[in-house]
C-alpha cells in the first residue's frame, strides 16, 4: 500500500498516521499531571489567604518555580488537547472548526508564555510590572 | 416474515427483547432501534464519562483565572490586593470552590481513565464501581481540601 500524501482523500481524514500520537499524548499528558496536581492542591493550600509577601516567598523556591512552570505547561498542553476533541466532536462546519481551534491556539499560547514570564520574573524577585518596560 | 436481526441470536432477539432495543418499523418489520443520544439507557460510565469532559471544559477557566493570579502577583501589591479582594468575596471562593470539585473529579477520573486505558477494570462490575469510586472520591478530596481551608484559619467568610 502507499503512502496517504494528503490528509483527505476523498474528504474523508486519513488519520492513520498520526491518530496513535494524539492519544499517546493525550495519555502521556494525564500521566505527567497526576503527581503535579497533587502537588499543586497541595501548594494552594499553602498560599490560600497568605497574602503578597506569602506568595513572594513561596516563589523564593526555585523548587516552586520550576515545578509551577512544568505544571503550567503541561496543563496548557492537556488542555489544548482536551479542548480540540471538544471541538472536533461537536463543530461540524469546517470554517466555524478552524476559527474556534485557532482561538483556543491563541489562548493557550498566550497563557504558555506569559505565565512563563511572570514566573520567571517572580522567581528572579523582579520588581513589580511594569517596571523594565519604561512606563 | 422479513426480521433483522435474525432470531435464535440470543444477545440480540428481538422477539423475546425486554431492553425495547428495537422497533416495528411502518412495514411491520422489525428493526433494532438507532443508538442516538436520547434513546441510550443512563449509565453510571457514561456520567462519569461526560463529567470528565464537563469538569476538563471547567477547568479550561480555572487555567485563565490562575495565569490571572500570577499576572496580579507580578503586578505588585497593589493589584495582588485587588485580586485577593475579588478571589476572597464569597461569589470568588464559589467559583473556587467549584473550580476544586473539578480539579478533584477531574483527577480521578483521568486516572480512571489511565486504569481502563491499561486494560484494566473494563469487567462490567469493575467499571461501575471505578466510576462511582472516582466521582465520589473526588468530591470527597474537594470538599476535605475546604474544609482544611476553612478549620485551619486561612481562609474567613
Amino acid at each position: 500500500m502507499s503512502r496517504p500524501s494528503k490528509t483527505f482523500v476523498n474528504r474523508v481524514k486519513v488519520s492513520e498516521r498520526h491518530g496513535a500520537a494524539e492519544w499517546t499524548a493525550e495519555r502521556a499528558s494525564s500521566l505527567i499531571l497526576v503527581p503535579l496536581t497533587l502537588w499543586g492542591l497541595w501548594s494552594g493550600y499553602v498560599l490560600a489567604g497568605g497574602g503578597y509577601d506569602a506568595a513572594m516567598a513561596w516563589f523564593r523556591s526555585p523548587v516552586n518555580a520550576i515545578l509551577l512552570a512544568v505544571t503550567l505547561l503541561v496543563s496548557v498542553w492537556h488542555m489544548q488537547m482536551g479542548l480540540k476533541v471538544i471541538v472536533d466532536d461537536y463543530i461540524h462546519k469546517l470554517g466555524s472548526r478552524g476559527l474556534l481551534l485557532g482561538l483556543i491556539g491563541l489562548l493557550c499560547v498566550l497563557i504558555a508564555a506569559a505565565g512563563v514570564f511572570f514566573i520567571v520574573r517572580l522567581a528572579l524577585g523582579s520588581a513589580p510590572l511594569p517596571a523594565g518596560f519604561g512606563i | 416474515m422479513s426480521t433483522s436481526p435474525l432470531p435464535g441470536d440470543a444477545s440480540n432477539d428481538p422477539t423475546d427483547d425486554q431492553t425495547g432495543r428495537f422497533v416495528v418499523q411502518p412495514n411491520g418489520r422489525i428493526r433494532p432501534l438507532s443508538p442516538h443520544l436520547q434513546v441510550w439507557r443512563w449509565h453510571v460510565t457514561m456520567a462519569a464519562s461526560i463529567l470528565n469532559r464537563m469538569t476538563g471544559g471547567a477547568l479550561s477557566v480555572g487555567a485563565v483565572l490562575v495565569f490571572v493570579w500570577l499576572l496580579a502577583l507580578a503586578f505588585g501589591p497593589d493589584a495582588y490586593a485587588t485580586f485577593t479582594g475579588w478571589m476572597g468575596s464569597p461569589l470568588g471562593l464559589l467559583v473556587w470552590f467549584g473550580l476544586t470539585v473539578a480539579l478533584c473529579v477531574h483527577l480521578a477520573g483521568g486516572i480512571r481513565h489511565l486504569i481502563w486505558d491499561a486494560g484494566h477494570g473494563l469487567s462490567i462490575k469493575a467499571a461501575d464501581a471505578l466510576a462511582w469510586v472516582s466521582m465520589v472520591g473526588g468530591v470527597l478530596l474537594a470538599v476535605v481540601f475546604w474544609v482544611g481551608l476553612f478549620a485551619s484559619g486561612r481562609i474567613l467568610l
